[in-house]
This record gives structure tokens, C-alpha cells and sequence, in this order.
């Protein structure tokens, strides 16, 4: 199975001073930044996919400055991505249209020739037709029963534009491989569109819409898609965010996946943010410990602006809680000291009172066991990995873009060791396609 | 010790007030005044004044303090209502007594950023200078906090006129201190195609915003050509002149859209019109390697019957048609703009290579 890394210029300054934090001198936005394979000197996924909507289009406000933008669709997506270069040229660039972005408009502001045209022109080697999402799963209606008409709208919208698509990309024939993208509202519908996309021609489709779904939920769409299409043609999941349950999806025959659910994890997850691995197929999960910046948190803001904090108080708790944090690191401070420091900076965050006033509070309680449990065993000393090896504590620590992404690109790196495990799983339970990453090779 | 000594300066000034003025380390101003920042107690009473803290301007500040060369003439600003003795002596000296046996009764009213700046950097010895305002009421002290802060920040225009001639500014001004220097000289120098064209605070007639060419040189200095043309030795003026040879070539393009109009009546020397040309030069030096205005004029020929900068309407497909002055200078539009043109040009650049449709630019441009 193929880890394709959904990225949103998710790039930290390798040269960021944890101590005063802030950037390195003189530290240009993206040119300085390195992604995640270059912080980790190898790639943390077997493909990048990149969305329309991520980028920016008319339309649509994306993540890229339009300077960036620009430049993105003027050199291409391999040299703005960084995988230009001996081992990493290999690796795929996959496109979709972000359907997530616009699913309130009536259509998709893109057209399948515009899309063509964008994925072309930026060298993308995968790229999906353009898709509209489809609301109101029902698992429990059976073939093309169900629906409501808005769902049915989008159903033939999502074909219509895949037919058009598919014949789009004939002038991209040999450098690049069309995707047909499955919406449906049910698990019949979907295998519905599925067929109707390989009669068009696809033999390589993907799943859309799988995000609000249960993991059952999902499983059970594959198994329906998987018993319409012929064997050969291979399946990709869209936005996967269930990546953490990877492994119970290894019978479905999945070809790829994309997903940035690791490195978001590291800092959008309520306790999971760092990984580690866990025995085969398995991932430990430990919370990291907050310590926002005082003067930048909104939530702290707002405390102070309502006049419950004086921002002077909350610096100094903020600080004292970092200097604690490092000399524990160094074991020169222990662990009690430790917990209470991080504890009293977080009550205001937490509960919005002085910790002397909510200390037994259930939420005080719940974030002192998950810390002394992160803290106790220092998972972060038994990482290999280079951001590990290079900023120690600091990895752990939730706290800004540059500490929240190392601790997601960390995440990122023990995730693909967790899915090159999958594929040593027995043979008739793996879908290996050699010809996947080759193909779109040949071109370059 | 309960009190703090000084020995001030007063001013004349007001009946009803004290005025004087003294020198103190950062350290010390914290430990007879606070930073009040406004806020409400539980009965919905309004305390304080002060916004607060901004964290990224205290970063600039505390930098710039850091450095040995660093003066800060403007006082900080504190104002009392008690707490405060005042002993005159001779020639206009006074000696000021504060009393901080109660904390601190002193209120920042000017300088917060500054002051919290200096408590967070290095040189603990550094003094600053203390302009003390005695007044008779909490709300007094409120009403002088207004008038003190209600000044006008200087236009944006005259500060970026200003900006190339000041050494040692923060680092986020590098690039518009570059970009504003560029635009002064494409103003100024009589090679330019632009001279006397762009409007600046010291040239009120020029028809283009200042703005609007600043943003050409941001972007490409960012994400374009001349990230690598200014670090060429001669780098500033192959920057000049690419920009004056391309706008000359948009010039002799599109003579009857450009003399004669303002950004009113013409979209081409609009904010728009400007910005989303700026990314088909890239385009153009990029794939073509053009460089003088007329290899410019070359690529831009294709799009002489396609635009609508002075009358008409911009059919931006999938049913994106819009009348010509609907066009704004806001970053969507330029972009759609930009793309508009940009896929005009590529597809002739394409055409001209002679070369199979389906080859694209960038196969092109690594062969």
C-alpha cells in the first residue's frame, strides 16, 4: 500500500531558535523551510498529493501566497515540492481539486479542462477528475435505491466531469495517470460510479467523500466497490482519515492512500500527538505538553483582555514552565517540580482560573495523568529520528508552528515505518503494483 | 525601600497639571508603575486603558535594543494620581519621590511595547527617559491615555518613500525597502519607461499606484526572477531594467489603453491591470528569456485583441464574463486576471515553438 502525504506547505525553518523563539536570521518563507523529506533526509511517504484548492485559484483562497501559487504552476510541482533531486524523483505528485473547499457551492468552481490544464502544466504524474461531494451517506440502502435528488445531482455531475476529464487528458498521455473519483451515498452507489468509471475507461479510481464516515462505514463502501471493478484496476482513498486503522484495511486491496492525519494529529488531537511505534501494526500514542505562547494564544489573550489575567503573570508562569520542561530534559530538575510548572501554565489555558483554584478540577486531573505519563517516559529519547536526535524536549512540547509540525513530520516518519510493515504481511493479503510508480516515470 | 528618588526637569505647562520629565532603567519604571490593561470587573465597571500586548512588535523593539548602537529618544509615558512628591529646587529641577510601599502607583500611558521590550532585553543598564504626568483623577488620567494615543499613523506611501534612506530597520521592511527604492528609481531615472508615471508622496500626478509596481517587485523577488537577479553583482540594476523594459513593451502594446487615462478609465494602468502583468513578465523571462522590451513586446502581441482594460467585457470562462470596469485591484481578481492572461500567452508560446500541442513548457524549458 502507497502513502501518499496530502501536504499543505507543511515546512518548518530548520534553523528556528527554540531558545528565543523565533526563525533564523534572515530566514526567507519556503526557500529556508525544508519539507519533511529533506528535514528527515529521506521521504516519509511514497507520494505528495497536492490540492487545487490547497494552492489557490481563482475562487478559491488557498494555503500559497499568490506569489507562490504562481510560481508553483510556472516551475512545476517537483521543483516548488523539492522532489527534484536523486531519490526523490521518483516519488509521485498527486492532484485532486480539494472537493472539501467548495462542497457548499452548487458546482465545482473548476472545470475538467482547466483541471487538466493545471495538473499538466505543474507535472503532477497522478491526478483526480473533478468531483463534487456527496452529503447523507445511508449504509443501509441497497444498489442505486436512496439518494436524495441533490445527491443524485452530484452523482451524475461527479461522471459527467470524469467522462470529460479522461478524454482531457489524453494530451498528457504517457507522463501522466487519470484518476476517476467514486461519490456516491451509498455503499451501492458508490460501486455504481465505480463501474461506470472503469466502462469510461478509468483503471485507476478513488474514493472521495470517506472523510465523515465510520471506519465500518468505510470498509464496507471498499468491499462493495471492490466486488464491481475487475482486479487490475487499482483503488485509491481520498483523504483518509483514518489512518491510524490502516492495518484493518490491508484486505481491501487498496492500492494507495492519502492523508495528512499524522502530522495533524500532532497538534489538531485532543491526547494523541506523538507516535510511537508499537509492536506490529500497532502505534503508541502520547499527548504532547501544552505551553502556548502567552502573548499569542487567543484564548490566553482574551483572559487578559477581560481583565482575569495580567499578561505579566501569565509570561512569567509561561516561562517558568519552559525553563522546568528543559532542565527535567536534562535531569536536573524532577518530575514533580516539573508537572506542577506545566500544570499552573495550563489552568488558565484549560479552565480559565488559577490552578490553587481548580486543582482537583476532572480536566486538571485528566491533563496532569496525561502529562506525568508523556513526561515519565520520554518518548522522545527513544526516537531515532533526526528531529528527535535534534531538539530533544522541544519536540514534545505543543507550543507554535515549528515545534507542532517537527512533532507531525516526526509522526509522518514513524507512520511510513508502520505502513512498509504492512506490506511484509502475507502475499495474498498485499497489493503491490510494480508498474504504479514506474509508469509515470517513463516521461522523465 | 519604600521610595524611589529622581532628580527631574519640569515643564511649564498646564495649571491643573505637573509636567517633568527624568531617566530611569527599564527595571525600575516597572517597580513604580504597571501596565494597565483595560478590562471590566464583575460588576461590568470599565479598568484600565491599554490594548494588549502585541507580541511580534515587542520582538522588533527588544531586537533593535539588543543592538550597542540602539537609542530610544521618546519617553515613556506615566501618569499618576497619587504616590507622588514633588520637591522643586533650583532652575526648573525638582526632586521627584515615588512611593512604592503599596506597589507600584504609577500607569503606563505611552510606551507599553517599548517598555515591556526593554524588561525582556539584555541590557539591564539602559535607561529611558520618563515623562511623569501627575493628574487629580482616575479619569483625568483616562482622558490624557486618548488624546496621547490618538495620533494618526503616517500614509503608508510616505513611509515606503522614506523607507530605502533608513539603515537598520527591522528585517521584515528588507524586501519593501528594496521594492520602494525600485519604484523611486523607475520614478526618477531618465532611462526609465515608467519615469514621472507612478504615483509617490513627492510626485502627485504620476497615473500608477505606487503599490501596484511595489507588489510586481515583492512577488518576484519572492517567488520569481529577480530572487536570482539581485544577487547578481549588478543585480539591482538588471532588476531596474527588466521591470522599465517590460512596462515599455506593455506600453508600445497597448498604446491607445495607456497614454491618456487613469486607473479610472483604464484597467491596464489600474492596480490590476499592473499586478497581473507583473506575472506574465515572469512568465515570459522565465520561458522565453526575454529581457529586452522587445522580446517582451514578442509574447505580449498574442494578447492585443483579448483584453478589455478600457471598454468591453473579460470572458474568463466557465461562464466568468464580466464587464470591463468590474475588475478590481483585490488579490482574487488579479489572480484571475493574471491566469487569464498567463494561459493566453503560454498557448502562443507554445503555437510559435512550432512544436507538437501536447509538448509542454515546462519539457520545454528543461530540454
Amino acid at each position: 500500500m502507497k502513502f501518499i502525504f496530502a501536504d499543505s506547505l507543511d515546512v518548518v525553518d530548520p534553523n528556528y531558535d527554540f531558545i528565543a523563539d523565533r526563525n533564523g536570521p534572515g530566514r526567507k518563507v519556503h526557500w529556508d523551510d525544508v519539507y519533511p523529506h529533506e528535514i528527515l533526509g529521506y521521504a516519509p511517504y511514497d507520494g505528495i498529493l497536492v490540492s487545487r484548492a490547497t494552492v489557490g485559484d481563482r475562487g478559491i483562497k488557498g494555503k500559497y501566497t499568490d506569489a507562490q501559487a504562481m510560481r508553483f504552476q510556472r516551475l512545476g510541482a517537483r521543483v516548488f515540492l523539492r522532489l527534484d533531486r536523486p531519490g526523490l524523483d521518483h516519488l509521485a505528485i498527486f492532484g485532486d481539486c480539494g472537493a472539501f473547499s467548495y462542497a457548499n457551492e452548487e458546482k465545482p468552481p473548476f472545470t475538467p479542462e482547466d483541471t487538466i490544464e493545471f495538473y499538466g502544466h505543474a507535472g503532477f504524474t497522478h491526478g483526480c477528475s473533478v468531483d463534487h461531494i456527496i452529503f447523507d451517506h445511508d449504509p443501509t440502502v441497497r444498489g442505486m435505491d436512496g439518494g436524495s435528488d441533490e445527491a443524485r445531482r452530484r452523482f451524475d455531475l461527479t461522471l459527467e466531469n470524469a467522462d470529460a476529464f479522461l478524454r482531457a487528458s489524453r494530451t498528457l498521455s504517457g507522463r501522466f495517470t487519470p484518476m476517476g473519483v467514486i461519490q456516491g451515498w451509498s455503499p451501492g452507489s458508490m460501486a455504481e460510479a465505480a463501474r461506470r468509471l472503469v466502462a469510461m475507461g478509468y483503471d485507476y479510481l478513488a474514493v472521495g467523500g470517506m472523510v465523515p464516515l465510520q471506519a465500518e462505514q468505510i470498509r464496507h463502501c471498499l468491499q462493495e466497490i471492490r466486488a464491481a471493478i475487475p482486479t487490475n484496476v487499482r483503488l485509491h482513498v481520498l483523504g483518509f482519515a483514518k489512518a491510524n486503522d490502516i492495518s484493518s484495511f490491508v484486505p481491501y486491496d487498496i492500492t494507495s492512500f492519502d492523508t495528512s492525519s499524522p502530522l495533524i494529529r500532532a497538534f489538531k488531537d485532543k491526547k494523541q500527538n506523538y507516535y510511537l511505534p508499537d509492536g506490529p501494526g500497532k502505534l503508541r500514542y502520547y499527548t504532547a505538553v501544552r505551553v502556548p505562547q502567552s502573548l499569542e494564544n487567543l484564548q490566553l489573550q482574551r483572559l487578559v483582555k477581560k481583565g482575569v489575567f495580567r499578561a505579566e503573570d501569565l509570561t512569567r508562569l509561561e516561562r517558568n514552565a519552559l525553563a522546568l520542561l528543559r532542565a527535567y530534559d536534562r535531569h536536573e530538575a524532577d518530575l514533580g517540580d516539573t508537572l506542577a510548572a506545566v500544570l499552573a501554565y495550563n489552568a488558565p489555558l484549560a479552565v480559565g482560573r488559577p490552578y490553587e483554584d481548580c486543582r482537583s478540577d476532572k480536566a486538571m486531573q485528566v491533563l496532569s495523568q496525561q502529562y506525568s505519563e508523556t513526561l515519565s517516559d520520554r518518548p522522545w529519547k527513544r526516537c531515532n529520528c533526526a528531529i528527535c536526535k535534534d531538539v530533544s524536549i522541544e519536540v514534545i512540547i505543543f507550543r507554535a508552528s515549528n515545534r507542532n509540525k517537527r512533532r507531525g513530520i516526526h509522526n509522518l516518519s514513524v507512520y511510513k515505518a508502520l505502513i512498509d510493515q504492512l506490506d511484509s504481511f502475507p502475499a495474498d493479503l498485499r497489493n503491490d503494483s510494480p508498474d504504479l510508480f514506474g509508469r509515470q516515470c517513463a516521461a522523465e | 525601600m519604600t521610595h524611589l528618588t529622581y532628580l527631574a526637569v519640569s515643564a511649564r505647562q498646564s495649571e491643573t497639571h505637573k509636567v517633568l520629565c527624568f531617566a530611569a532603567t527599564a527595571e525600575d519604571v516597572l517597580r513604580f508603575s504597571s501596565i494597565d490593561r483595560i478590562g471590566r470587573d464583575d460588576e461590568g465597571r470599565l479598568s484600565g486603558f491599554q490594548r494588549p500586548q502585541i507580541a511580534s512588535h515587542i520582538r522588533e523593539i527588544k531586537d533593535y535594543l539588543e543592538k550597542p548602537d540602539a537609542v530610544l529618544p521618546n519617553p515613556i509615558v506615566v501618569a499618576f494620581t497619587r504616590g507622588v512628591a514633588i520637591t522643586p529646587t533650583e532652575g526648573g529641577l525638582c526632586r521627584v519621590s515615588i512611593d512604592i510601599s503599596d506597589g507600584p502607583p504609577g500607569l503606563v500611558v505611552d510606551g507599553q511595547q517599548r517598555l515591556t521590550a526593554l524588561g525582556q532585553a539584555e541590557a539591564r543598564d539602559f535607561q529611558v527617559f520618563v515623562s511623569v504626568l501627575v493628574c487629580q483623577s482616575e479619569a483625568e488620567l483616562r482622558r490624557q491615555f486618548v488624546l496621547i494615543n490618538n495620533t494618526r499613523p503616517l500614509p503608508k506611501s510616505l513611509i515606503y518613500e522614506l523607507l530605502p534612506t533608513v539603515d537598520g530597520l527591522p528585517h521584515r521592511f528588507e524586501g519593501r525597502s528594496f521594492a520602494a527604492d525600485l519604484t523611486a528609481r523607475l520614478n526618477h531615472d531618465k532611462n526609465s519607461s515608467l519615469k514621472g508615471q507612478i504615483n509617490q508622496h513627492t510626485n502627485p500626478e504620476g497615473k500608477i499606484s505606487d503599490a501596484a509596481i511595489q507588489r510586481v517587485i515583492l512577488a518576484s523577488l519572492s517567488d520569481g526572477i529577480m530572487r536570482d537577479l539581485v544577487r547578481k553583482p549588478n543585480g539591482e540594476r538588471e532588476c531596474f531594467e527588466l521591470i522599465s523594459e517590460f512596462y515599455e513593451a506593455v506600453q508600445k502594446t497597448f498604446p491607445s489603453e495607456w497614454w491618456g487615462h487613469t486607473a479610472r478609465s483604464s484597467r491596464l494602468i489600474h492596480g490590476a491591470g499592473i499586478s497581473a502583468l507583473g506575472y506574465v513578465m515572469e512568465e515570459l523571462a522565465l520561458y522565453e528569456g526575454a529581457k529586452s522590451w522587445s522580446q517582451f513586446a514578442k509574447g505580449l502581441g498574442c494578447l492585443r485583441d483579448r483584453t478589455a482594460w478600457t471598454g468591453g467585457e473579460w470572458n474568463f470562462g466557465g461562464g466568468d464574463v464580466r464587464h470591463w470596469k468590474a475588475l478590481q485591484n483585490v488579490n482574487r481578481d488579479i489572480v484571475t486576471l493574471a491566469q487569464y492572461l498567463i494561459s493566453i500567452v503560454r498557448a502562443d508560446i507554445r503555437a510559435r515553438r512550432s512544436a507538437a500541442a501536447e509538448t509542454p513548457l515546462l519539457d520545454a524549458l528543461s530540454d
